[in-house]
């Protein structure tokens, strides 16, 4: 088995954005000095522990500020073995992502970064809560080539307030001509307990839209040289998320922070998402556990192997790895999903069908055990 | 036998009886104060709907103040019309019966229906009024409309409060005083009545029986009379909070019998025990198997569980004499049951028991009642499957079965249900105003308007203050066609329905509007039709799903994204494989909730 990833959560961000339901908090940057101790002490008990990939996530990990990002890749080093990374990822907002910031993560060792654009059409940004100008969204990437990152990500949403489709198309060649080499599209959902979920807007695209957006952003990312290599996930050739590809492969990895999710022999684990707690005491922060049957086991790594639209799943490996009475019921189903069109088979290998990218769900449903 | 009195509490829904019941046990020290729950309603089902589905019945010690030591025999008895019949042989086993009427609701139609069966039952009755601690309690108009509905005497009614315990202890005189003692000779030849049985997985049926001559004791050897099938007793006792097994049981007394009566179908409700030995004793009058009004498919969702399904129904059935089932087959749903039911409430407990006490997974198709469909050469079919129906042309007529329903409504609201009822075909047969604040209208209904939504809507439309109570009445000739659903361009059997030809294309295009709500999108387009024969008279299509979340797959939180696939899987396991399309059970029951 190769060596684990390392995830690192960085909670906190200047404000939150309307449609977000990740666990971040914003006015909380006096506990950012506690936070990086904290994470440290939580290091120690993976202790010696080697990691292959690096991500470094959130929240708003650029609102740390070069500094205290230092000082945390320091600490973490005299209990991790992270000095072999074949890639470092960081997130950065536009807002935060300055020269200073750039080129001392460049110096840290992050060859990749992921900006949070979203959108590059001001009305849509600040109707979603974001803080930043589509002007400094566009600078931040120029930044980030000119300090030698060679991989720039960029998140991008489909479905926000007031989008049409001649706004994202025009948010899409801009980024494609700032040369970024890596896109993450994501479809807007309304999750429980955030701004939008309270307060609705009116102006919101439906799925009809969604689905024809995501369609035409999928084909002008693909004739711009880009592979649709994942669900949500374009790449240039060679610049897939490695430390990503790892948690599609069912790979094993550690997160650090509260809501930090683990995979490690076998098991699946998630810290409370409580930050006091945490800066309280690291190692007594409550975390949720998930134990699985091994049929169970291989259903979730396949589900998730089917995310990866070009290399998909080989079921022949699975039952060599799991076991090959056990990935019977597993192969029955992919079968009759294969019958349906709705999965694609070639020998023992399976993967979406074009038709079901948009419905995964649907096709996942009957891959879980 | 002097000392004992068997009474019943009679009421409308919601009136109090169960309350009722637990301060007599609690005042006459049979169970403490500190038990909440309602004693005589153990099934869960009842205690969650508020209704008494099963009669049972309790024996009282009970010290009067005149210091004499009494027998009180309370029988619990079911508290709505789909159970009349049940409650018309309670009444029987008792010699008085205590009317219970909610000060501030009335008197409403079930109080009178059920009032009328005591009557006919020759029992004394003890009219109490209730819930006379609440603000809005209208003591004096109860007692008008005892009297003037009844012809109660006003002096005659007791006041009590159930929940506060008020006048209770009175009530208990009054029980004693009032009700006559039971008459009988303990040496003449046994007589019993069945007044109500249950099931016990290791002794088989247990009849609960009222001893009217003779006496009855382990190791006699009893008859049934309708089938004269022969047991011998191995066990007599009374219901205290449990059975209680006793040396036996004589002329007025009421209990148990444990004879090792295998299968439900062999004792009734409303039979008669006679001894074996004295084969020639008459049956007590008026016994008669209960009769299916109501017909439903039931189907396993998963089809291979149809044994399984079977099974259950055989065991619910030593439980619940009353419901009927035989084999069916649907070109849509595969192999299934066609089960018949007293009424629709008592459909819907059914239904209901079998998913929860028997952990069945089923899909139940819409109700049907029995139409008489008289072909052109002559022949007359009794059909509760609108699917059985033969082709158009071959109907002569159909007729369909009717009640006649007795509604007690405010006089403000009068006008809404009378609109109501002609919506659903009914024939006004009389209005009568027993005060000037109330008026009781009397309709001829199809059962089938009935048992869709007519009870519902007539709830809605007098903001909950009409009352119902209806009985069966016979059958009438009506203009009748069978409708078809078509589902992704085949007929879905299990969807037909028979409705009146006038206003068919309004009430299928509701239906198929309904349809394409609660059918949930696939991944292509599904057409439905309402069709009579060819001729399609609804139409409408589900657009397929065209994305479903395509959210960020964050941080490697796989097991929140596996659980959220999982709970959609559950929620899937709950609907039918109809051809390609999953349909849920809702659909099945759409025509039941149009909103016309």
């Amino acid at each position: 088995m190769q060596m684990p990833g390392l995830y690192i959560h960085i909670p906190f961000c200047i404000s939150k954005c309307l449609y977000c339901d990740f666990y971040s908090l914003a006015g909380k940057d006096d506990l950012i000095d506690g936070y990086v101790s904290a994470v440290v002490r939580e290091s120690e008990k993976y202790d010696g522990m080697s990691f292959r990939t690096l991500y470094v996530g959130g929240g708003t990990p650029s609102l740390l500020g070069a500094r205290r990002l230092a000082r945390l890749m320091e600490s973490l080093q005299s209990h991790l073995g992270i000095d072999r990374l074949v890639e470092a990822t960081i997130e950065a907002n536009p807002e935060s992502a300055d020269e200073d910031f750039l080129k001392a993560v460049r110096n840290m060792g992050f060859k990749r970064i992921s900006i949070g654009v979203q959108s590059l059409d001001d009305d849509e940004l600040k109707k979603a809560g974001r803080v930043h100008s589509s002007a400094q969204a566009l600078k931040a990437v120029d930044v980030a080539f000119s300090c030698g990152i060679d991989n720039v990500s960029a998140d991008v949403i489909i479905g926000l307030p007031g989008q049409t489709g001649e706004s994202l198309d025009n948010t899409l060649r801009k980024l494609i001509g700032a040369g970024l080499t890596h896109i993450s599209v994501y479809c807007l959902s309304i999750e429980e307990g955030t701004a939008f979920a309270a307060c609705p807007p009116d102006d919101l695209p439906g799925d009809e839209f969604q689905a024809l957006m995501y369609e035409s952003v999928s084909g002008i990312l693909k004739r711009s040289g880009f592979i649709h290599y994942e669900i949500s996930n374009f790449a240039l050739p060679g610049k897939e998320c490695l430390h990503n590809l790892n948690y599609w492969r069912g790979g094993e990895y550690i997160g650090l922070g509260p809501s930090a999710a683990s995979h490690m022999g076998g098991r699946r684990w998630k810290n409370a998402s409580d930050l006091m707690a945490y800066i309280d005491d690291p190692a007594a922060v409550g975390f949720d556990e998930d134990i699985v049957d091994v049929e169970t086991k291989m259903a979730e790594e396949a589900m998730l192997r089917l995310r990866l639209l070009e290399e998909g799943l080989d079921a022949g490996q699975l039952a060599r790895r799991y076991g090959f009475n056990e990935s019977k019921g597993l192969e029955e189903r992919l079968n009759n999903l294969a019958g349906q069109k709705m999965l694609m088979k070639k020998g023992k290998k399976y993967k979406l069908a074009p038709g079901s990218i948009l419905t995964s769900n649907r096709v996942f449903v009957d891959v879980i055990n | 036998m002097n000392n004992i009195r068997n009474f019943c509490i009679i009421a409308h829904i919601d009136h109090g009886k169960s309350t009722l019941a637990d301060r007599i046990l609690e005042l006459t020290g049979l169970i403490r104060k500190a038990s909440m729950e309602q004693m005589l309603d153990s099934m869960d089902l009842e205690r969650e709907r508020g209704i008494t589905i099963k009669a049972k019945s309790v024996r009282i010690p009970y010290k009067s103040a005149s210091g004499d030591e009494f027998i009180l025999n309370l029988i619990d008895t079911p508290g709505h019309v789909d159970f009349n019949y049940e409650v018309s042989r309670s009444l029987m086993a008792c010699e008085g019966a205590v009317l219970l009427v909610d000060a501030s609701q009335g008197v409403e139609a079930q109080t009178i229906a059920n009032a009328n069966l005591a009557l006919d039952a020759g029992l004394k009755i003890i009219p109490v009024i209730n819930k006379i601690d609440l603000p809005n309690a209208m003591v004096d108009d109860c007692s008008l409309q005892l009297y003037s509905m009844l012809g109660l005497h006003i002096e005659d009614i007791l006041h009590v409060s159930a929940k506060e315990g008020t006048g209770v202890l009175e009530l208990l005189e009054a029980i004693v005083d009032r009700v006559p003692p039971p008459q009988g000779n303990a040496s003449d030849p046994l007589k019993c009545l069945i007044f109500d049985s249950f099931y016990d997985a290791y002794r088989g049926v247990i009849p609960h029986l009222r001893v009217f001559t003779g006496m009855l004791k382990a190791g006699d050897k009893i008859m049934v009379k309708s089938t004269e099938k022969v047991f011998e007793v191995e066990e007599v006792g009374y219901f205290s909070l449990g059975l209680v097994q006793a040396a036996g049981l004589s002329a007025g007394d009421v209990g148990y019998t444990v004879a090792l009566i295998r299968n439900a179908g062999e004792i009734h409700v409303g039979d008669t025990v006679v001894s074996a030995e004295h084969p020639e004793v008459p049956a007590i009058p008026g016994f008669r198997m209960s009769q299916p009004m109501v017909y439903c498919g039931v189907y396993p969702i998963i089809t291979s569980d149809y044994a399984k399904l079977g099974a259950a129904l055989e065991k619910f059935k030593l439980n619940d004499s009353s419901v009927t089932f035989e084999k069916e087959t649907s070109a849509a749903l595969g192999y299934g049951y066609r089960m018949g039911f007293l009424g629709l409430l008592h459909m819907e407990i059914a239904l209901e028991r079998l998913k929860r006490e028997y952990e069945q997974d089923i899909i139940a198709t819409m109700p049907s009642v029995i139409y008489k469909v008289a072909t052109n050469n002559g022949e007359i079919q009794m059909l509760d499957n609108p699917s059985k129906f033969p082709p158009e042309g071959q109907i002569d007529h159909i007729e369909e079965p009717m009640i006649r329903a007795r509604v007690i409504v405010p006089t403000g609201f009068v006008g809404p249900c009378m609109e109501l009822a002609e919506a659903k075909r009914g024939s006004l047969v009389g209005i009568e105003h027993p005060d000037d604040k109330r008026a009781t209208l009397v309709y001829d209904l199809p059962l089938a308007e009935m048992i869709t939504d007519f009870y519902d809507r007539l709830k809605s439309v007098s903001r909950g203050y009409a009352s119902m109570d209806y009985e069966m009445n016979g059958y009438r000739a009506a203009d009748l066609v069978k409708v078809d659903i078509l589902v992704n361009n085949g007929v879905v059997d299990a969807l037909s329905y028979i409705s009146p030809k006038e206003g068919a294309s309004i009430k299928g295009r509701a239906l198929i509007y309904k349809l394409s709500k609660v059918i949930p999108r696939h991944q292509f387009k599904i057409p439905l039709q309402a069709a009579i024969g060819s001729q399609v008279i609804a139409r409408a299509d589900i657009f397929p799903m065209r994305k479903d979340v395509i959210a960020k797959c964050y941080g490697g939180d796989i097991t929140r994204k596996r659980k959220l696939l999982e709970k959609q899987k559950e929620g899937k396991k709950k609907m039918k494989m109809v051809g390609f399309v999953e349909v849920p059970q809702e659909a099945f029951l759409s025509l039941m909730k149009i909103e016309e």
